[in-house]
């Protein structure tokens, strides 16, 4: 496994506040590798980093071995980048939009034509190519960043929280070509707080806060070792939870263990035979849910569940 | 371009190093490559897309102020010579009212790509560097003050046989003129735009600098009977070099004072182009 990129002790700082703080991840070639984290956390600043538009305050950041500070030109000509806002030049139309961006990478003319027409197809924009902008959906705006972001045809892709404020459809449709892509060898970085994107997609991921590396992991090895098989969720009332959970704690291994957030208690490294016990206990069964564990659970557990502001 | 021709990371973690992105430390910017035509481009693209909606203002501007003040107020103003009111001012309009051309361009179009449009932090994610993304604009924002000049002296051309406007075909060095001095203009006012944190705040740079700039350009009445003071600073403007080339080269009387005037273009070209660069490269660095 060859790193693509490679941060070691990577620090960005906005005077005294670090945004990213000592940071150290390695991509490996055609890996889909993710950044998660809260508001806040640090990972628009790193990949700001990577595709060299925020200058690195210290530690390393190598991109194919190149270092970001020296080789700016050359990193930024491997990379593509989906930003968090549709930053399309609003006054031309889809197909002008890309061919003004392929001349930023010096793409000649003819190439660039082959690829725009390659890209629309991709992202399924061709009945769209001579429209103007203002005349897309929010979800085709995105696929036509994405398509922008091909025009220089990147080894690495990254997208910053791809999905945000996308339908349902217009998501899932976005994830497809996402994986179409890491199919043809493409290497991807994402941003995201959503979950469900970050499981489905990455084939590993960080979870970040506070500018640190909490977790890293494949999503099913952090899940397994953060919140285990299961979790049953409690959402009774106060005093018939405080029951349930005084009877249930002392059956719990040392893996176990019962978090109360507001009016709803989580109890993790359970299984069926404690859920059918307190399914038992509870006046309304419907208010007892057992589930698979997922990576919100660890999210959550690594980063506190009460409201960060 | 292929990794392992340029130069592989040699440098620790910590280790102490020079500013990244090819900056000069001592000029506190890279120095621009060819990289800025791109963007340059860019800014033609869109204003050939709107072109018919952005040349109305700089042709009917001019002559309406041209006609009105010359033929109007004209009529109450005796000057020394054999020449009416309304030909004295024929020279200034190819480079006052051009000057607005590059200064919006270079106010409200890169505030707008800077900070609401996003088009500057689109193109930083290519191999454009921020200081090529402030040149293109710059050189865009000049070539508007170029074409506009070129509008103004087809117009004044076409009215020559009634007005005797344009007495020598040297008039025709009135556009690389206009270009030259568009470049001061536009640097100097996209500094300005680097610091300002609202559109509202643009206006500000309008009326210190620029209104100042307009009423002392020399295109409406002589600076060398006003106060010395008033002279001096009109002297200090690059819009009164460029009305007194504009002057020369539109009546054929040439002087050996024209070289100064050159010599002051040409001097202040670099630092303009600079503190234009410097200034709106850290405002996009930054954030």
């Amino acid at each position: 496994m060859t790193a693509i990129i490679k941060a070691t002790a990577l620090t960005r700082r906005y005077g005294n506040f670090a945004a990213v703080d000592g940071l150290d991840f390695e991509v490996a070639e055609g890996e889909f590798f993710g950044l998660l984290g809260p508001n806040g956390a640090g990972k628009t600043s790193t990949i700001k980093m990577i595709a060299c538009v925020q200058d690195v305050t210290d530690g390393l950041l190598t991109v194919d071995g190149l270092d970001v500070r020296t080789n700016d030109r050359a990193v930024k000509s491997l990379v593509g980048v989906v930003p968090q806002d549709d930053n399309l030049d609003e006054d031309l139309t889809v197909r002008r939009n890309l061919e003004v961006y392929a001349r930023y990478f010096g793409v000649p003319g003819a190439v660039a034509r082959q690829r725009i027409d390659e890209g629309l197809t991709l992202m399924q924009l061709d009945e769209k190519a001579n429209e103007s902008i203002k005349a897309l959906s929010g979800g085709m705006k995105r696929r036509l960043v994405i398509a922008r972001a091909l025009v220089n045809e990147p080894r690495v892709l990254i997208l910053d929280e791809p999905t945000t404020g996308l339908d349902p459809q217009a998501r899932h449709l976005v994830w497809r070509k996402l994986r179409l892509l890491r199919e043809r060898g493409v290497t991807i970085l994402l941003t995201t707080h959503y979950m469900d994107e970050a499981e489905q997609l990455c084939d590993r991921l960080i979870i970040m806060d506070n500018g640190k590396a909490l977790s890293e992991g494949r999503p099913r090895d952090l899940i397994a070792q953060h919140a285990g098989r299961e979790v049953l969720e409690l959402h009774l009332p106060p005093e018939e939870s405080a029951r349930v959970v005084e009877r249930l704690t002392p059956m719990l291994g040392e893996s176990g263990r019962i978090e109360q957030v507001e009016d709803v208690a989580y109890a993790y490294g359970i299984d069926e035979s404690h859920y059918r016990m307190v399914e038992a206990m509870a006046s309304d069964p419907y208010r007892v849910i057992f589930r698979r564990a997922n990576l919100e659970d660890v999210f959550l557990t690594l980063t506190g569940r009460g409201l960060v502001e | 371009m292929s990794a392992s021709t340029a130069s592989r990371a040699g440098t620790k973690p910590g280790q102490k190093r020079g500013p990244s992105g090819g900056v000069v430390p001592w000029l506190g910017i890279a120095i621009p490559g060819r990289q800025f035509i791109p963007v340059w481009q860019r800014d033609r693209d869109v204003f050939l897309r709107l072109w018919k909606a952005e040349i109305a203002a700089p042709t009917i501007e001019p002559i309406v102020t041209l006609l009105g003040l010359g033929l109007g107020l004209g009529a109450y103003v005796e000057l020394g010579g054999d020449n009416d009111y309304v030909q004295f001012l024929a020279p200034g309009m190819l480079m006052v009212f051009p000057m607005f051309g590059a200064m919006f361009e270079a106010l409200f179009g890169s505030y707008f790509r800077m900070d609401q449009h996003g088009t500057y932090a689109a193109i930083q994610a290519t191999p454009v560097r921020p200081e090529e993304i402030v040149l293109g604009d710059i050189t865009w924002a000049a070539s508007r003050m170029a074409l506009n000049t070129g509008l103004v002296l087809l117009l004044l051309l076409v009215m020559t046989p009634w007005l005797g406007f344009i007495e020598s075909p040297l008039v025709i060095l009135t556009l690389p003129i206009s270009f030259l001095t568009g470049l001061l203009i536009a640097g100097i006012s996209i500094a300005f735009t680097s610091i300002a944190r609202s559109i509202s705040q643009l206006s500000y740079f309008f009326s210190i600098y620029v209104l100042p700039m307009f009423w002392l350009s020399g295109a409406f009445f002589p600076t060398d009977d006003l106060p010395r003071w008033a002279d001096i600073a009109a002297n200090l403007f690059p819009l009164f070099h460029a009305v007194s080339l504009s002057r020369a080269l539109t009546t054929g009387e040439l002087e050996w004072s024209l070289l100064g005037n050159v010599a002051f273009l040409l001097a202040g070209l670099l630092p303009s182009l600079w503190i234009g660069i410097w200034a709106m490269r850290r405002r996009i660095v930054r954030g």
